[in-house]
Parts: structure tokens; sequence; C-alpha cells
């Protein structure tokens, strides 16, 4: 049984059609060809398929579409624009990207808390990022990616 | 343009796949897809430990959209293992773990596999399951591979028999004298449970079948030579008839080095005629995914009155699970573990895989070294303790240095052991006086190999000038190529790394490489890159010098121009020659590097495949922790490394091994364990499987030491996987120091911290 639902992605409209218990992750993947998105525990419990709903930082494999109709839904995709977010940039220029995977989680992660929080401390930094994992880097390049977007300290 | 000779060696320059990374562009395994591309999945056994009495699978093959499927009876033939060809890759007549793949459906979608997988039917007599190294070894054990001995088996390898699929020992000195002679001798045995790799990205792949039966699999791979070369022995298809195309790869660290999902995917895209992606879910992955061998390592070691080492006699038994997949590799590297960096008389060690009825274990970061480094290092700190000796000062007096032999009697070279001590020493302020509040301060040292074998690349010149680097080398997220041999290969040709084009990892178009694995990547690849470089310098200077009339001796390659040293004016752009050079067949510099093996005495080992530790390295771990005696909780509150690479090519992707693998070794030491439970994983998941998070971990000091090697490109070592074998000791030996107990088993929880205060625990 499909129902037919409106979802508002990166500025964009869209109506898929989807079952009822379809997660967000799966209709962003398959059905949006937005593969930026990741799984890799499909419980919530790693961070790697955050998006933003409303700039709120949520994890979309245990997120039903259903709950997303009515509200902005923002993707790694839909995050720079033309040019590369300042948190984007920093991943990349500070080795807070290994293999990568975790990455787009961290990121929209880390802008919706410079959102909230323009110039954070390091201890809000590891706060905000407590449930995201990341298996290669360590995290301390990514702390320091985001207080440098932030044009905090890096230390 | 870099206006030095050694370009941006020792700069932090971004790597080139950074910005797809962090827009979400890169593709990796699990995004790659192919048009009329089928799905699979895998029915697994119920069963920890069973014969087969039948499968039916005709529920299974009546659900819409299922396109093929297999059992056991359709796959006798295909057994993988590549050391000891002992796992079927279906399961036939018999089950030895639970997870085992029994059944592959190939499906027009994922779910309708899945749905297909449940309705498989099986019938199972149950055997009694072995469900540790110990029950493995009883006189009255059953026997998990009854017909052992009709396996092919690498001939490296020593195989006993019954549940012991492999030994490796080493005897060096009269250990016996030395032990009866001593004035101290101290004996303890260590328990380290099994660990998994935890890649955030699982294994994946897909495989297509063409008319002529070619496939051709991509793959999230570390090593796509060693894939062709599985699949090709697995499935019995021609070498030159499989190319494996490397995708994306969202973490390895020793998973994704042998054939996992793809011979499935090959078998079924043979039957169906259409594409067939196969990817393990989570769960999947921490029940059957080849995870770290845990083991009961035993250690003894004779000790004179002033702390000097004398001799060390070891036991490790090291829990296989059902297959050997790499075990009888992993082996040796206990020998070469266990005694640590220390000068000894003699040394005596065993090192055995067992068989139990549990997955079978394969290569995670540092295979072998964790498990014996932890109770080698643990057990010097009670040694130090029992003699009032310092920590520190007893390294630092038996601390091998230049010169010196290692454990199975290689020549020590461009040893750093001390400087990594005396670093770690300084960064952590070391005393071992605590604070008076339950913290404590502990040490642990490692060291490590730089894996040789070949590696080759080929450097091609196109018509705008534009060098595209074209390498078997495989980047799975370490920066290894895509940093640091991108810049040592753009220090040989004098451009900015960001120019340099890469292309990477298919067997089909780039050369041969040993893969990903052993810390080698960035040290042999980089070698080659450089003779690839020299040789296509060669093809150009013949070709400017024979247009400017004069030798290719007068010629020099600077800022894109191939000019005459004595008269710059006299050059020819790069593009202008690579004109040329397209007309005469391309320019392609080809080059490959293969290390020279380190001398060693071979009489000192039996059953070993890996007797020495090439241009080895060394590091020091030093941390601070708290501990609260009415929970046991321990809280690191600050962890030092201090690792010898060499010489840094790239300070920040350098340091990003170092720290990332120290926090794989806090996951090991303090959080991580797969958990059986009358043989099944009962914590198949992340939150029952606990990795390391934010909240757990300080801000990890790591500092670089710089003893250049001799070989190594710019006398850069390994860097890549010695960092996470140090935390589990350190961590323990800071424990002790604080509360005067000791943690023999790891990971070192709040429980088992408190139940050595409540005993009141030692040694």
């Amino acid at each position: 049984m499909t129902h037919s639902f409106r979802l508002s992605v990166n500025g964009g409209a869209y109506h898929v059609d989807a079952s009822a218990g379809a997660f967000l992750l799966d209709v962003l993947r398959d059905d949006l060809g937005l593969q930026g998105t990741k799984e890799a525990c499909a419980e919530g419990e790693c961070g790697s398929c955050t998006v933003l709903v409303d700039g709120e930082p949520v994890d979309s494999c245990i997120y039903f579409v259903g709950q997303a109709e009515g509200h902005e839904i923002t993707t790694v995709e839909g995050l720079g624009g033309s040019d590369l977010h300042p948190v984007q940039r920093a991943f990349a220029e500070h080795g807070a990207v290994q293999c990568g995977f975790c990455t787009p989680g961290f990121v929209l992660a880390a802008a919706a808390l410079l959102t909230r929080v323009p110039d954070p401390s390091a201890d809000e930094v590891r706060e905000a990022l407590a449930g995201n994992l990341c298996r290669c880097t360590g995290y301390d390049n990514i702390v320091a990616a985001v207080l440098s977007a932030a044009g905090g300290e890096t230390t | 343009m870099t206006d030095n000779a050694l370009g941006t060696i020792g700069m932090s320059v971004p790597r080139h796949d950074g910005p797809a990374k962090v827009t979400g562009r890169f593709e990796y395994g699990v995004d790659a897809s192919r048009p009329g591309m089928l799905w699979a999945r895998l029915a697994r056994s119920t069963q920890a430990h069973a014969r087969v009495v039948s499968i039916d699978t005709t529920a299974a093959r009546a659900v819409p959209g299922v396109r093929a499927v297999i059992t056991g009876a359709d796959t006798v033939e295909y057994v993988g293992s590549r050391y000891i060809r002992d796992e079927p890759i279906l399961a036939h007549e018999r089950v030895r773990y639970h997870g085992e793949p029994i059944a592959a459906v190939a499906a027009d979608t994922e779910e309708a596999a899945e749905a297909a997988c449940r309705l498989i039917g099986v019938e199972y007599e149950s055997l009694p399951a072995i469900g540790s190294v110990a029950e493995a070894l009883a006189p009255d054990a059953p026997i998990i591979h009854p017909d052992w001995e009709g396996y092919w088996v690498s001939p490296m390898i020593r195989r006993p028999g019954g549940n012991v699929l492999s030994h490796a020992s080493l005897r060096r000195g009269d250990s016996q004298a030395v032990f009866a002679a001593a004035d101290h001798v101290f004996e303890d045995t260590y328990e380290v449970p099994m660990v998994h790799q935890a890649s955030l990205e699982g294994r994946v792949a897909i495989a297509e079948v063409d008319d002529s039966g070619d496939v051709h699999v991509w793959s999230s791979h570390q090593y796509p030579f060693g894939l062709r070369q599985d699949i090709s022995d697995i499935l019995h298809i021609p070498l030159s008839k499989v190319r494996v195309t490397v995708t994306g790869v969202g973490g390895g660290f020793g998973g994704k080095l042998y054939a996992g999902v793809e011979p499935y995917c090959i078998v079924l895209a043979e039957r169906t005629r259409r594409p067939v992606k196969l990817r393990f879910t989570r769960e999947e992955e921490l029940v059957a995914t080849s995870p770290r061998m845990g083991a009961t390592v035993t250690v003894r070691t004779a000790v004179s009155a002033d702390g000097i080492l004398l001799a060390r006699e070891g036991w490790i038994d090291y829990d296989s699970g059902a297959y050997a997949e790499s075990s009888p590799g992993v082996v040796s590297v206990g020998l070469m573990t266990l005694g640590g960096p220390y000068r000894w008389q003699a040394l005596s060690i065993d090192a055995r895989a067992i068989y139990t009825n549990k997955a079978g274990c394969g290569s995670y970061r540092g295979p072998g070294a964790p498990q014996a480094v932890f109770a080698g290092e643990s057990q010097l700190d009670r040694i130090a303790v029992e003699l009032g000796i310092d920590p520190l000062e007893l390294r630092l007096r038996n601390a091998v240095r230049d010169g010196d032999l290692g454990p199975t009697g290689q020549i020590l070279e461009n040893v750093s052991l001390v400087e990594t001590l005396e670093a770690a020493a300084a960064r952590i302020g070391w005393d071992t006086a605590g604070t008076g509040d339950d913290s404590g301060k502990g040490l642990s040292c490692t060291w490590w190999t730089t894996t040789g074998m070949p590696s080759s690349a080929y450097i091609r010149v196109d018509e705008d000038g534009t060098y595209v680097l074209v390498t078997g080398a495989t980047e799975i997220g370490t920066g290894a190529v895509t940093a640091g041999v991108a810049q040592i290969c753009a220090a040989e040709l004098g451009i900015d790394p960001a120019d340099l084009k890469i292309v990477s990892a298919d067997t089909a178009t780039t050369p041969y490489d040993f893969g990903a694995q052993g810390s080698r990547t960035m040290v042999q690849a980089g070698n080659a890159a450089i003779a690839a470089a020299s040789d296509l310098k060669d093809q150009m200077f013949a070709i400017a010098a024979e247009k400017l009339a004069c030798q290719p001796d007068d010629l020099e390659l600077r800022d894109g121009e191939i000019r005459h040293k004595d008269d710059p004016a006299v050059s020819l752009t790069v593009s202008d020659v690579a004109r040329i050079g397209g007309t005469r067949g391309g320019l392609l510099g080809r080059g490959s590097y293969e290390q020279p093996p380190t001398e060693f005495d071979t009489d000192s080992v039996v059953g070993a495949m890996i007797g020495a530790f090439n241009i080895p390295s060394f590091a020091t771990h030093a941390c601070e922790v708290s501990v609260d005696r009415q929970t046991g909780q321990v809280s690191l509150d600050r962890y030092v490394v201090a690792q010898d690479v060499g010489h840094v090519i790239n300070p920040t992707y350098c340091a990003g091994q170092v720290t990332g693998g120290t926090v794989q070794g806090i996951g090991q030491a303090m959080f991580e364990e797969i958990v059986y439970r009358d043989g099944r994983v009962v914590n198949p998941n992340f939150t029952d499987y606990k990795l390391p998070t934010l909240p757990d971990l300080p801000q990890i000091e790591t500092v670089l030491v710089e003893v250049p090697s001799s070989s190594g490109p710019h006398g850069a070592k390994g860097v890549g996987e010695q960092a996470v074998i140090g935390p589990p000791a350190a961590i323990a030996n800071a424990v002790r120091n604080a509360t005067g107990v000791a943690v023999n088993r790891l990971p070192i929880t709040a429980e088992r911290v408190w139940s050595a205060l409540r005993d009141g625990r030692t040694g």
C-alpha cells in the first residue's frame, strides 16, 4: 500500500509514492537519487544518515517519510549551493575526511550547530557531534574543522 | 607550481577526494548500480554447529520477483579461504557458526530477496558447539572440520590438525637455562575477545557476467588484485576473465582484503544473466564477517634483580572461529610482537589458531598484535611494580637500539623506540606518583612493520601537459594515495599535486599492487611512482634532446618546461613534448618497486608466514586515567601517542592515521567486544557493540617522531596500523597505577575494574 507524499528537499518540491512505513533515508536515496546521505547502522545509532529537518539534525534512517511532510529537508547535496559551505571547506582542508562515509552526517550536524551557535567552544562542538560515529579519524580533526569554520580556535 | 625539489613533501596539502566526499558526490560501493541490476540476500544458519539434513527452497522460489535461489548443493566446488581452503561459500551438509551463509537469492528488489530468504526451510541436526579455545582443545572435543586432512593448504603453514589449524613457533636462545638462573620469574594469562573492524560502509559489490563469461566486479575493497585471484581460485574462473574495479571505499581496516560478498554476486549473475548487487547489513557485518581473532595469552618472563629482561616464553591461542581465513598468517605476528621491542637473551613463543563455532576471523588493522601486546606490555608493568622500578625506566633499560636483533634475529636499523619513549614521557609529564584521587598514568610500547611486496605505477602525460598517475594502489580513506603518493609523485614531476590526475585500483587498467594492507601503500606505491616518474622523464628528455639538438643529460624539468640547464631559453613545454610523444605511441612512464625481503634467522621460526618486520617503526603510548572505586568506571583523561613515521609526507593525514588508529585501539581497550552467548552473537548492532564516540575521549595528543628509513620515499616508514596496538596495555597500566589492581581481560569495563578492586587482583 503506497501513499503519495509531498516533500520539500533542498528547496525543491517533490511528490513521491512510498509506503507509510518508508523511512526518509530510503526515499532520499532510492526515489530522489540523493545518495550523499548514507546508511551505516539503520537504527539511529551512528548519525551517518543525518539530514536537517527545518535546520535540526535527525537520523533519517528512523524518520518516517510522512514526518517530513510540511518541513524543509536539507541533505548534504543542498548544503553548499554553488560553492562549498564553510563547514564543507573546513572538513576538506583540516583532515576531517578520511574514508568520508560519515562526513555528510557530520557536516550537516556541524552546520546545524553553527546556525544555532555561531562561535561554539570545543566542548560545545564535541557535545553537538556526540551522536555521530567516525571510525577513521579519531574525531579530533573533525572538531578542529568545525571550530575553524566558526572562526574559532583550532587547537 | 612548487619552487623546490621536494615539492609539497612535508606539507599538509588537501587530499584529492576531499571535495567529493564533503559534498556527498563521492560514489561508494553502496551507491553504485548497473542497468537491470538484481539484488541479492543471503539466508544464514540459525545453528552454531549442525548437520544440514535438508533445505527446502520451494516457497522462496515462489516469491514474486525472485530470479534465482542457490544453496550449498549448487556450489559444492566453490570453497574459499586463502591459506587453507576450508570455507564453502554456502554451507553444505554442515554449518559451523550461527550466521553462516546457507543459501543466496537474487530478486528484483532487496525486499523480495529478503522475503525469500526467510522462507527457506532448513532442517538441522544439532551438533555440540564449541564456544571457546579451551573447549576446542579438550581431548573429547568434537572436530569442527572432520575432513581437514583433505583440504588444500598453503605450504608455509604448519597444521597440527584437529581443531588446531595452524601453529607457528619461535625459538631463540636457551630459554630453559635462562629461566633456571633468573632472579625473578613472572607468569600471567590474559584474555582478549573478538572485535570488529566496523567500517561504516559494510561489504558490498556488484557483479556482471557478459556473454563470453567474462566477469566484472565492482567492489568496495582494499586489494583488487587479491580479490581477482580469490575469485579465480574459488569459482575456477581463469584470472584473465575476471576484472575487479574498486568503488569508493567507506572504510576497510583489513575487513575488505579477501573475497566476501563477491562470489555470491558472480554465481547469481551467471544464473540470471543480470548484474547482481549484494550489501551486508550491520547485523550481518557483526555476526559473520571476519573479525579480529580473540586470544588467550599466557606469558612467562625471566628478569634479573636489576630489571634486565632476560627471557620470555609465551603461548598464544588465537580463536579463529569456524574458518581459517587469514589466521594462518596472523599467528606469526604473535611471535613477532609478544616479546615487544626489547632485548632478550632467549625467546620461546608458540602461537596457534584454533577452530571454534564462531564467525571465521580475518584481518583487522595490526592483525594479531593487540592481543599479544596487551599481554606483554601489561606484564611489564606488573614486573616494574613488583621490582620497584619505574615502568618508563624499565622500558628504557631494555629497549632495542640500532644494531640490536629483533625476535627472529633481524638486524634492527633506524630504531626509534627510545625517541618515542622520551617524547611520550615528556608530553604526558611522566610520573607514577598519581594524584591521590585514584588517578594514574600508564605506558605501552609497540613496534610494527611496513609490509613489502610489489607495487607498480604508470605515469602518462597527456597532450595538454597533464600528468596522469595510473596506480594499482587503492585509496581506502587513509590519504595514502590521494595525498601521500600524489605528493611524492608530484614532487618528482615538479608539479602541484592538485594538478596530478589519479587513476587507481582496477585490475583491467592499472598495474599490479599488493593492496592497501600492512601499512605499505604510501611507502611501496610511492616508490613505484618515483620509478615511473624517472622512466617518464627519460622518455620526455629523449624527445626534447632530439628537438633541441642537445643531450638528455643537458636537460632539466622545471615549471612545466624541459629546459637546457645552461640556457633556460632553450626549452620545450611538457605539452609540446607530449604531443610529439603522442605520435610515437604515447608517453608512458612505467615503474615498480619491491622491497628486498628483510633477512632474519630462518631457523628460529617454524610455520611462520611472517618472519621479520620490514622497515620497522616504533611507538609509545602514554595515558592518564581516573577510576571511580565505587563503580569501577574509568575516565580516560589524557592520551598521548608518539609514533615514529620515518619522514612526514603530509602532517595532517599522517597524524590522522595515528590519531584514528589510537581511537580504534581505545575502543578495543575499553568498549568493544563481540559477545557470544550459546553460540550466537548477542550484540550485533551499534547500540550494543559500542564504538568510541566524542564524549568517551579526550583530545588525542599525537606526536610524530621522525627517524628516517633508508628505503622509504623521502625516508618514510609505514604509518597506518601501528597506533591501534598500544592502547589496551597503556590503559590497563594506567588503571593499575591508579588503583593497584590488574585487569587482564579486555575490554576494561567498569564491571571488570570493580571486580578486580573487590578481589584485590594484582597479577
